[in-house]
């Protein structure tokens, strides 16, 4: 299923890389794109954080001002602190947060900016992905 | 503290360091700080990620007294970038002895590399001082969440009583909830930092 997913995405890149090429020249080797939405994520780092996850989804979240790791800390206490997530990544070089919460759960991002903002940070946007 | 001077360290306030001088809303930290003008306990809590507020018990080596400070720092402005940060505190103190105070400002701008910050405060005491620090600093190596990180610094400050300024070596380290701060010049001894956030 991920092996399914990701060549989906990937083939969906292939389609809009070169219009893309223009707009995003610092674009990494892992850029995919979502139902047409941009989202850099590390296919290794995914892998291992959704390894062993199953009727979940996954909340990848852009953040900004997340620049230490000290400063982040928050963020992992507070989205803990929710039943309904199962497990959370704090990638620090691409500013992005990865959440994964129970398939039964509605995220709402509203909820995941205020607790992004409860941390000092700011949520910019987000994608939520099935598993 | 003539509104001039307020105003002039507002502007200027674009970049310091008592490393995160607030936590995320509802985290408490501890810290314990020593250098050739004080050692101190400090506990805050923040309520919301705007503001904290705590006790510090202190030792004033200056005046070779013990006092406590009622502690409280405010988040001015924050500008948060997708690879940098910038903040400008206000931060105070009301001391329990012979109505002491302290109040000042605290800046800081960081990416994962590099980081720039100053501290300025003035001391109301049984002689009134000013004390300024500037830190600058680089990340030799780029961590993941969860490593051990590093960042090797340089302090320069002064303060208006010896009026000297001294400039010297910092590094930190930082693990998880733990942060370590080691400053070392061979006139005033040791600056150590350490702080715990829960």
């Amino acid at each position: 299923m991920i092996r399914l997913l990701f060549l989906t995405i990937l083939s969906v890149n292939l389609i809009y890389s070169d219009e893309d090429q223009h707009l995003h020249q610092h674009s990494h080797n892992n850029d995919v794109y979502v139902q047409g939405e941009k989202l850099e994520v590390d296919e290794k780092r995914f892998k291992k954080f959704i390894d062993g996850l199953s009727n979940s989804q996954v909340a990848v979240v852009n953040v900004n001002g997340m620049v230490c790791d000290f400063c982040a800390r928050g963020i992992e206490k507070t989205f803990v602190k929710d039943k309904a997530v199962k497990r959370i990544d704090v990638d620090l070089e691409r500013g992005k947060v990865l959440i994964a919460y129970t398939k039964e759960k509605e995220i709402n991002f509203d909820e995941i900016k205020n607790k992004i903002l409860a941390n000092g940070q700011n949520a910019i946007d987000f994608t939520i992905l099935n598993i | 503290m003539g509104m001039f001077k307020i105003i002039v360290l507002i502007f200027l306030s674009i970049n310091y360091l008592e490393s995160r001088p607030i936590s995320y809303s509802g985290g408490h930290t501890l810290m314990h700080f020593n250098d050739s003008m004080k050692e101190s306990v400090y506990y805050h809590y923040s309520p919301i990620y705007k503001f904290s507020m705590g006790l510090e018990t202190m030792k004033n080596k200056v005046f070779s007294s013990n006092e406590t400070n009622i502690r409280f720092t405010y988040l001015i402005n924050r500008k948060n970038k997708k690879l940098s940060q910038r903040n400008l505190y206000f931060q105070s103190a009301i001391s329990t002895k012979d109505n002491n105070y302290t109040y000042g400002m605290h800046g800081d701008w960081e990416t994962r590399r590099y980081f720039i910050g100053f501290d300025y405060k003035e001391v109301k005491n049984i002689i009134d001082y000013s004390d300024k620090h500037i830190h600058l600093g680089v990340a030799p190596y780029l961590g993941e969440y969860g490593d051990l990180h590093t960042w090797l610094m340089v302090k320069t400050k002064k303060n208006s009583i010896n009026n000297k300024q001294i400039t010297y070596p910092v590094v930190k380290f930082f693990k998880g909830n733990v942060l370590l701060e080691l400053g070392y010049d061979k006139k005033k001894d040791w600056d150590i930092h350490l702080m715990y956030r829960f």
